[in-house]
């Protein structure tokens, strides 16, 4: 077994940047630099890993030359290589924004150095091969946007903030709870080795039992139904770059941590966790798309829409075969994409407002003053959300649809097809609240100058991409990806056991 | 005996922690989340603490002495140093609020609800 050093890469360049930006406190505009900077060689890292994994296999990194099991390793296997692929490019975007964006949050010395901590929770806790090393990158990634959202130049960011903290510090301590119980009964945290040990079909007493605790905490660390009620305030009050993040990338580590739960932990126990999550799924799309359409501010909008699209990859694991899995992925993936590029573009539209805000009240009209590629970005956008071809929102609605086709759940499937209608509604009804009607009184007087458009845009280009040119790439790489997940034993010969 | 001392003890700091983090009181609330931490840290403990009497010194290991296991101390003083950090975000939140809005009872934190 050989160390990478690309993993170490991807994780330590972030960290490493975090401390420069945080030595560089005195001038904010290197700050933003050093964001950028380390954004860019991380996603290099990121690429260069995902393409040795689909050329050579998995690959490990063992920390401190301690072998696994004893040791804590990294391993980056096709699933954890695709998603920190996704993390890392959407946190340059993330960053990119940031170096134009004019919110006073963004001149705190603390900005820069956070969101760079963010980006090592995320990558860290996508990129490791061991439990307690998860618990400790989700804690660090949820502390840093809690801080984030805590310093918004919104009002009632510090409100969400606690609400979140203490709701998801409750999920931590079951995600602990759960590490240690099965640390209590397997005497091991390497994910490979738990695997190894329960596919024998051994089943301690404890371990159903941490089953249900790790997947209580992903479930909230994703806003899934029984758990989701901080989510909308929390992604509307957080400052527009941050908001984007945690709508997109934050959510997906619960999914990432569920996809391992049923595909490499508990395979035996997954049949059950999969019923479960098709029913919570299919309760966060009816409940999700329904409260996207009656919310009175373009974020909030997002965020209940956030919840229903999580839904959607979650009714994906829940069918739980091959073709659904390949939906499920796909559709994380262009989600992180698309809904990032809408909550820039809505902070794109709040920042020319008088006092920061995405109120329809406020907003509405104000996108005839504004340049038309704003319009035509957002409506493309929420085309792409809605499943219109040709943009990649489409292709990940017909893998899932593929996979429920393939599975005879019709009811769900209903329900999916007839909740990407209402994802159109709430879409298209912002899109001319903003860009159609006529202005308010109230929103004549407009900033001149406003965040700049080209994180966002470039999104929206890849959106465009991925539905078109590398539609065909994507599908069959995350194929290859679910050939790999559905063996676990790939896993775990990869780490160098079994 | 003593596991069983050592099993309650767990179970009421649990019971009392996820009571306090149910008050109305933002800081009870906060120290709430302080106890049910070290509940789940001497739970880890419990995993390890009862598996041999003596110290894992590599003598006590030579000699075929039954010692304990070192790796669930390493993890819970992580896991300490995590709960520390947590616990004074929150308490730094806790104290803007109590200065913004004037009070640290939670139903009168209530300007999302809007």
């Amino acid at each position: 077994m050989t160390d990478n050093a690309l993993l170490l890469g991807a994780l330590a360049t972030p960290l490493i940047g975090a401390i420069l930006a945080l030595v560089s406190a005195r001038s904010n505009q290197t700050q933003r630099a050093i964001g950028v900077a380390t954004g860019g060689i991380a996603w290099l890292f990121a690429a260069g890993l995902l393409a040795q994994v689909h050329e050579l296999g998995v690959q490990t990194y063992a920390l401190g030359g301690w072998q696994p099991p004893y040791g804590i390793v990294l391993v980056a296997d096709a699933l954890g290589a695709l998603f920190a692929f996704m993390v890392t490019t959407i946190m340059i975007a993330g960053l990119l924004y940031t170096y134009h964006c004019h919110d006073k949050c963004m001149t705190y010395p603390a900005f820069v150095p956070l969101f760079l901590l963010m980006e090592v929770g995320l990558v860290g806790a996508m990129l490791t091969g061991d439990l307690f090393t998860l618990f400790i990158s989700m804690e660090l990634m949820v502390l840093a946007s809690v801080s984030l959202t805590a310093i918004s130049d919104d009002q009632f960011g510090l409100e969400a903030a606690l609400k979140y903290i203490l709701i998801s510090s409750m999920g931590t301590l079951f995600l602990l709870l759960g590490i240690a119980a099965m640390y209590a009964t397997l005497g091991t945290l390497n994910m490979a080795q738990i695997a190894q040990t329960l596919l024998t079909g051994e089943r301690p007493f404890l371990a159903p039992a941490a089953a249900l605790m790790l997947l209580c905490a992903f479930l909230l660390k994703s806003a899934v139904f029984p758990f989701h009620f901080w989510q909308p305030d929390f992604h509307t009050t957080a400052p527009t770059p941050i908001s984007a993040m945690l709508s997109s990338i934050v959510v997906k580590v619960g999914v990432y941590g569920i996809f391992r739960l049923v595909t490499l932990l508990f395979i035996e126990e997954a049949f059950l966790l999969e019923r479960l999550l098709g029913v919570l799924g299919v309760i966060g799309i009816v409940f999700g798309s329904l409260g996207a359409l009656r919310t009175y501010n373009a974020k909030r909008m997002l965020a209940y829409s956030t919840f229903a699209q999580i839904g959607f990859i979650l009714v994906g694991i829940g069918w739980g075969n091959t073709l659904a899995l390949v939906g499920a992925i796909v559709y994380a993936f262009n989600h992180a994409f698309i809904k990032s590029a809408l909550l820039m573009l809505m902070g794109v539209v709040a920042s020319y407002t008088k006092i920061k805000t995405a109120d329809f009240a406020q907003v509405r009209g104000l996108g005839t003053k504004l340049p038309p590629l704003l319009g035509w970005l957002v409506l493309l956008g929420g085309l792409s959300l809605a499943g219109v071809p040709p943009l990649n929102g489409f292709i990940s609605k017909l893998a899932l649809i593929q996979g429920g086709v393939d599975n005879g759940d019709w009811a769900n499937l209903i329900i999916v097809v007839a909740a990407g209608i209402l994802t159109l509604m709430y879409m298209i009804r912002a899109w001319q609240q903003i860009f159609q009607q006529a202005p308010l009184p109230s929103t004549t007087e407009t900033k001149p100058v406003g965040d700049s458009m080209v994180a966002p845009f470039l999104l929206i280009t890849i959106c465009l991409l991925l539905g078109t040119v590398f539609a065909e790439p994507l599908v069959q790489l995350v194929s290859e990806t679910v050939r790999q997940m559905m063996n676990p034993q790939i896993y775990i010969a990869g780490v160098g056991l079994g | 005996m003593v596991e069983f001392m050592f099993a309650l003890a767990i179970g009421i700091l649990f019971g009392i922690g996820v009571f306090q983090l149910l008050r109305r009181d933002l800081i009870k609330a906060a120290i709430g989340f302080a106890i049910l931490f070290s509940a789940i840290n001497l739970f880890f403990v419990a995993a390890g603490a009862f598996e041999g009497e003596f110290p894992p010194y590599l003598s006590n290991v030579q000699a075929g002495r039954p010692t304990s296991d070192p790796l669930v101390q390493a993890l819970i003083l992580t896991a300490i140093v995590v709960s520390f950090g947590s616990f004074s975000l929150v308490l730094g939140i806790v104290n803007i609020i109590s200065k913004r809005y004037d009070t640290v009872d939670s139903n009168d934190v209530t300007q999302l609800k809007h």
